[in-house]
């Protein structure tokens, strides 16, 4: 066990929680200059075990050895002396201190007992343009957007010298110019021999990035296969059995305009936007982060305000900024932020797929608590909610389980027009598939969808009208048979007005469009 | 995030595991269960049924107030105003009935509506204003309690018997307050469990965000439950007032405190989403036990505060670590479990480990063969009341009496309290010294009616029998006080009075006195009169703010020497040269303050003297001898020529 090259090594872990075993016997090596991606299911033990290496958790049984020696990680300070260092899906940053403060935070230089801001400043702008961003050392990390965010937070590992940099789903968040970008500096980080443990969900990015693939399954890491190997043969080692089809988009008749949106506008954030959405229909929004998807929705569904424009289903007005107007003409928002809008987390599953009905079904301001049991016993049959039983808390669901309930509460409604807000954002691949299968059922019903996603592969195969939005207009509309990436890719990077060719081929990494909005 | 549970839950579970689970899913319910347990070891009064209702009536306030909270808590909120609003409620019902005839139906009516209208105040500034919580319910807490105040000009009102009658008994032995508790109780459950606005409480305290993106109508809603706090608080207000038969603007005082610690105890999170009715009356049965069994128990009074305040922190700390430990559901029937129980138990053996030891610690121990006496003072805040301790227990001591000594930190009710506790187990007599004369008559009542006698000390009891009040003369003090600062000013001068706390009768009375000693000055000019609590800190700084009107001032009068004390600090060096401060009581810091001239006089009682003498006269009541139906102690100016001779 003496290969010079090896980083890290795991043998045989287990770590079990009370009630579940999280880990049962994972093996998995980490080599010098290479990109070495965890793949399994949500729930199937990835978190947890780069938990154990970051030392937020210590394991039941097995061994960590880094550098052929056998370590123990008892919390962060041990695991940043090993030179391992983990971004998180959701960043370790402080919104309110600078870009330097925040990489350098609790190292900062330091001259006669102050905090030497000028020598901080100067190496954070090194660690930056080693990581190709553009942005300040002086500037507050609230102002940044979600890929900024994400480039300070590798350059705060690059500053504690990692030599394993452990990455979990570092591509969910982002828009696909904004992953190539990404890639190019974990491609650079490789080549300078840093180790890097890579957490995905896009099959494709495999190929494109990684070298070795250690698939996890229900706690056992049942495969280690070279990245080449093909999507099919993944899928099947990662879910257990073959996907048919990533993207089974079963196209029906299209009927009549269910929603129909002219004009909408507000000042500074979104301008003259309409569209139409059909019976049948799904409409996906590509675009980049910041172009004003989500608000326009949101503006749609009466959550915020509008300056201009307006809203019809079926033909109907709706009051501006009243979401029980929009409830009422059978309208449903599966919000883009499923912990923090869409659910009430320690609340059941029974509860929360009753949300939305709950005024229904109350009489004289009485629920009728047996029949929203009833509907919820029904719908988390059909959606096939993975649950120990109605009474569960969906906070410690699965990602998807937790978007089938936020989806069931709108079917419950009768919901017309389904607007979906990136709707498999870190959500794996069989419950992706399920979602998918939910929306042909929606359409086949006669039901419009209308669905935001920065996952292009996924706007192209699941929608059959795709209108691509840049810096707050619609920039252009695309048939399903003439959407492509890369025409896509051109109106999202266009600036609306000026009508770009959808054939333009164009380079990524080159522009930064991302307008600075952070949340 | 990587734990998902698939598991189904637990099988077979019998009985007695039916119960475990139960104790194991409600971490107060076993607190509570040790506490009980633990009063019953230590005390042979406590687990009898009389004792017992004593506890769910002591309990009852707290807790209507407390399921208030729990919709407030529930929806991610919080409601400090539920002490204020509860008496500016009473003290409307009192008012509107007693001092202007309005109907007693109406006037109940009247008295509920004010409770919904301040919530629906706070509710309004919270949901529509966008205020914090905190800062919205903290602003209704000053204006409820000055409100009432405001209205009954700050003295207590009598209740309208009908509604008094809430603070009865039923067939002679059930209280009615437990009744009222029980019922409140039930809506609460209900309203949380079953309807619409209960429902959504649990989801906006869950995610508002979420719950506003499914439709529900969050402004609305809230408004609505802050309505309710509100009527809750104002249930708990009419309660509170019908036991004392006296609606008391100071009433409920600190109550929100004790309010939001039974639904925290109780299980509830502060930050939203979870918690219960049932849970909630634990949380206030655990308080209202505490309390109880350590008056049984006779630990110090400063000693309970201290035990309160951990047992709280305990509670909160089983429950959380129980939760900690079952963070991942549904875990029965797996390994896991092991952790979790071993972690309940141990922290339940840890908390009647504490509470045994500090109980028996702080317990004075006593035999069946001395006479027992229970004590009980309206606070210990005041060098006077601590004298008045010293004296009894002094004598006490001497003549082989138990005497156990209560504080009721100046709330009626909580005096009322401990005078039952007092009554039920079964002491040879009672001293009281009442905070209110009116509020305590209910409690003297029922410990004439077992036979048990009653002495009044410093202050008497209105309708009702005390076998003799032992009390120095307020008005004639306060005569006294006023006749020697018009005489050292020659008859002519500018004077500011310093009152006591508004609503209490030492206030009143001395206030009375000082009134009727300057009729025969008119020369005596009363620039200002205001109350300063009896506290030196609030004397400070009134007289400071007096002094920037009225820099002209000769003379003040202060209806005790704390405030006194505190005028002496406004005044500096103008202290017993320019101005001649006249203090009441005769502590020994107002002594001292006589002997180096800055206070010229101190309408000095004796405070340790009246503690003698009403354990010497409770000895007497108990051998039936005869007593005088009042005692009076002589009250005596103390000035620089006489202190040297002076003992208190």
């Amino acid at each position: 066990m003496s290969n010079p090259d090896e980083l890290l090594r795991i043998e045989g872990i287990r770590k079990s929680f009370p009630g579940v075993v999280a880990l049962d016997g994972v093996d998995f090596d980490l080599r010098r200059g290479e990109v070495h991606v965890l793949l399994g299911e949500n729930g199937a033990g990835k978190s947890t075990l780069i938990k154990m290496l970051s030392g937020a958790y210590t394991p039941d049984a097995g061994r960590i050895l880094a550098g052929g020696e056998e370590v123990r990680i008892h919390g962060a300070q041990d695991s940043e002396r090993l030179g391992i260092a983990t971004i998180y899906q959701e960043f370790n940053l402080v919104p309110d201190l600078t870009v330097a403060e925040n990489i350098f935070l609790g190292r900062q230089p330091r001259r006669f007992g102050m905090i030497d801001r000028k020598r901080m400043e100067a190496d954070a702008e090194v660690l930056l343009k080693r990581v190709g961003v553009n942005v300040s050392p002086r500037a507050r990390v609230r102002e940044l957007g979600i890929a900024r965010l994400q480039m300070v937070e590798i350059a705060k590992a690059l500053s504690l010298d990692a030599r394993v940099l452990i990455m979990d789903e570092p591509t969910a968040v982002l828009t696909s110019e904004e992953v190539e970008k990404l890639f190019v500096i974990v491609r650079q980080l490789r080549a300078d021999g840093v180790g890097i443990v890579f957490i995905t969900h896009h099959l494709e990015e495999i190929a494109a990035l990684g070298d070795r693939v250690t698939v996890i399954r229900d706690g056992k890491s049942v495969g280690q296969v070279p990245a080449a190997t093909p999507q099919d043969e993944l899928v099947r080692l990662m879910v257990g059995r073959s996907i048919e089809q990533q993207y089974p988009r079963e196209r029906t008749e299209t009927g009549a305009a269910l929603l129909s949106v002219q004009g909408l506008t507000r000042d500074g954030v979104f301008h003259d936007v309409s569209f139409e959405v059909h019976a049948g229909e799904v409409v996906g929004i590509a675009g980049l982060v910041g172009a004003g998807r989500t608000e326009v929705v949101r503006a749609v569904f009466g959550a915020d305000p509008y300056d201009k424009g307006a809203v019809k289903v079926s033909g109907t007005a709706l009051r501006r900024h009243d979401v029980g107007a929009a409830l009422a003409a059978g309208l449903g928002l599966v919000p883009e932020d499923r912990k923090g809008q869409g659910l009430v987390l320690d609340a059941s599953v029974e509860e929360n797929l009753g949300l939305v009905t709950l005024r229904q079904a109350t009489r004289a301001g009485i629920v009728d608590l047996r029949g929203q049991h009833a509907a919820a016993e029904r719908i988390a049959g059909q959606l096939g909610v993975r649950m120990a039983g109605l009474g569960q808390h969906v906070r410690t669901l699965s990602g998807g389980n937790q978007q089938k309930v936020v989806i069931g509460k709108w079917l419950l409604a009768d919901t017309r027009v389904l607007i979906l807000d990136e709707p498999t954002r870190g959500i794996d691949v069989g419950a992706k598939v399920e979602i998918y299968q939910l929306i042909n059922e929606l359409t086949a019903a006669g039901a419009a969808v209308l669905m935001i996603s920065s996952d292009l592969p996924e706007v192209l195969g699941m929608s059959d009208r795709v209108l691509v939005m840049a810096q707050g207009r619609i920039a252009g509309e695309l048939a399903a048979d003439e959407a492509t990436q890369d025409s896509v890719m051109a109106l999202a990077v266009s600036t609306p007005g000026t009508p770009a060719s959808p054939t333009t081929s164009l380079t990524p990494t080159t522009t930064d469009k991302e307008a600075g909005r952070g949340h | 995030m990587a734990t998902d549970t698939l598991k189904s839950s637990g099988t077979g579970a019998g009985g007695a595991a039916g119960v475990r689970r139960l104790l194991l899913d409600n971490g107060a319910l076993t607190a509570l269960i040790v506490l009980v347990i633990a009063m019953s070891a230590l005390s042979g009064d406590f687990l009898t049924t009389d004792n017992l209702l004593n506890v769910g009536v002591q309990a009852a306030v707290t807790a209507i107030l407390a399921f208030g909270a729990t919709f407030v808590i529930v929806a991610a909120g919080i409601d400090l105003s539920v002490g204020s609003v509860a008496a500016l409620s009473a003290t409307v019902l009192a008012w509107s009935a007693t001092s202007h005839g309005v109907p007693v139906f109406l006037a109940v009516v009247l008295a509920v509506a004010t409770g919904v209208a301040a919530g629906l105040v706070n509710g309004f500034l919270i949901a529509y204003g966008k205020l914090p919580p905190f800062i919205a319910t903290l602003a209704m807490l000053s204006v409820g309690r000055g409100l009432a105040l405001v209205i009954s000009a700050g003295s207590p009102i009598a209740f309208p018997g009908s509604v008094s009658h809430l603070g009865d008994t039923l067939g002679g032995w059930l209280p009615v307050p437990v009744l009222v508790m029980v019922l409140m109780g039930l809506i609460a459950a209900f309203v949380l469990g079953r309807t619409y606005i209960g429902r959504s409480m649990y989801a906006i305290g869950g995610n508002e965000e979420a719950a506003r993106l499914s439709g529900l109508r969050v402004n609305k809603q809230k408004l609505a439950i802050y309505a309710l706090s509100g009527l809750f608080a104002a249930v708990a207000g009419v309660v509170l007032a019908a036991r004392l038969s006296s609606a008391q603007p100071q009433a409920a005082n600190g109550y929100e405190l004790d309010a939001i610690a039974a639904v925290v105890i109780g299980g509830a999170s502060l930050a939203g989403g979870t918690g219960k009715a049932s849970g909630t009356l634990i949380g206030a049965l655990i308080l209202a036990v505490l309390r109880n069994g350590l008056n049984l128990l006779n630990v110090s009074a400063f000693w309970q505060q201290v035990v309160i305040g951990v047992v709280i922190a305990l509670a909160v700390l089983l429950d959380t670590v129980r939760r900690k430990a079952g963070a991942t559901p549904l875990a029965a029937g797996t390994g896991g479990n092991k952790g979790r129980q071993a972690g309940t138990y141990a922290l339940a053996a840890v908390v009647t480990v504490a509470l045994v030891a500090a109980t028996s610690l702080l317990h004075t121990g006593s035999s069946s063969a001395t006479p027992k006496f229970g004590l009980s003072l309206s606070t210990l805040n005041n060098p006077f009341f601590v004298q008045i301790r010293a004296g009894a227990q002094a004598e006490a001591r001497k003549q082989g009496v138990d005497l156990t000594v209560t504080d009721a930190q100046n709330d009626a009710s909580q005096q009322a309290n401990q005078l039952q506790n007092f009554t039920s187990s079964g002491l040879g007599a009672i001293i009281v010294n009442p905070v209110d004369s009116d509020a305590a008559s209910n409690s003297v009542k029922a410990a004439d009616k077992a036979g048990i006698p009653v002495i009044a000390v410093d202050r008497g009891v209105n309708n009702a029998t005390t076998a003799t009040l032992v009390a120095s003369d307020n008005v004639t003090g306060g005569e006294l006080a006023a006749k020697t600062l018009a005489q050292k000013l020659g008859g002519q001068g500018k004077i500011v009075i310093l009152q006591g706390q508004a609503g209490t009768s030492a206030a009143r009375e001395r206030a009375q006195g000082f009134a009727n000693g300057l009729k025969a000055y008119p020369g005596i000019q009363v620039v200002a009169q205001q109350p300063a609590d009896f506290d030196r800190t609030k004397g400070l700084d009134v007289m400071s703010n007096l002094l920037q009107a009225h820099p002209d001032v000769q003379g003040v009068i202060a209806a005790n020497d704390e405030m006194a004390l505190g005028a002496i600090k406004a005044l500096g060096s103008k202290a017993g040269s320019s101005v001649s401060v006249i203090g009441f009581d005769g502590t020994p810091d107002g002594l001292t303050a006589v002997k180096n001239g800055t206070l010229y006089a101190s309408v000095a009682q004796q405070p340790s003297q009246l503690g003698k003498i009403a354990v010497d006269n409770a000895l007497k009541a108990v051998k039936d001898q005869k007593l005088p139906s009042a005692i009076k102690v002589p009250v005596k100016v103390v000035t620089k020529d006489n202190v040297a001779g002076f003992t208190g």
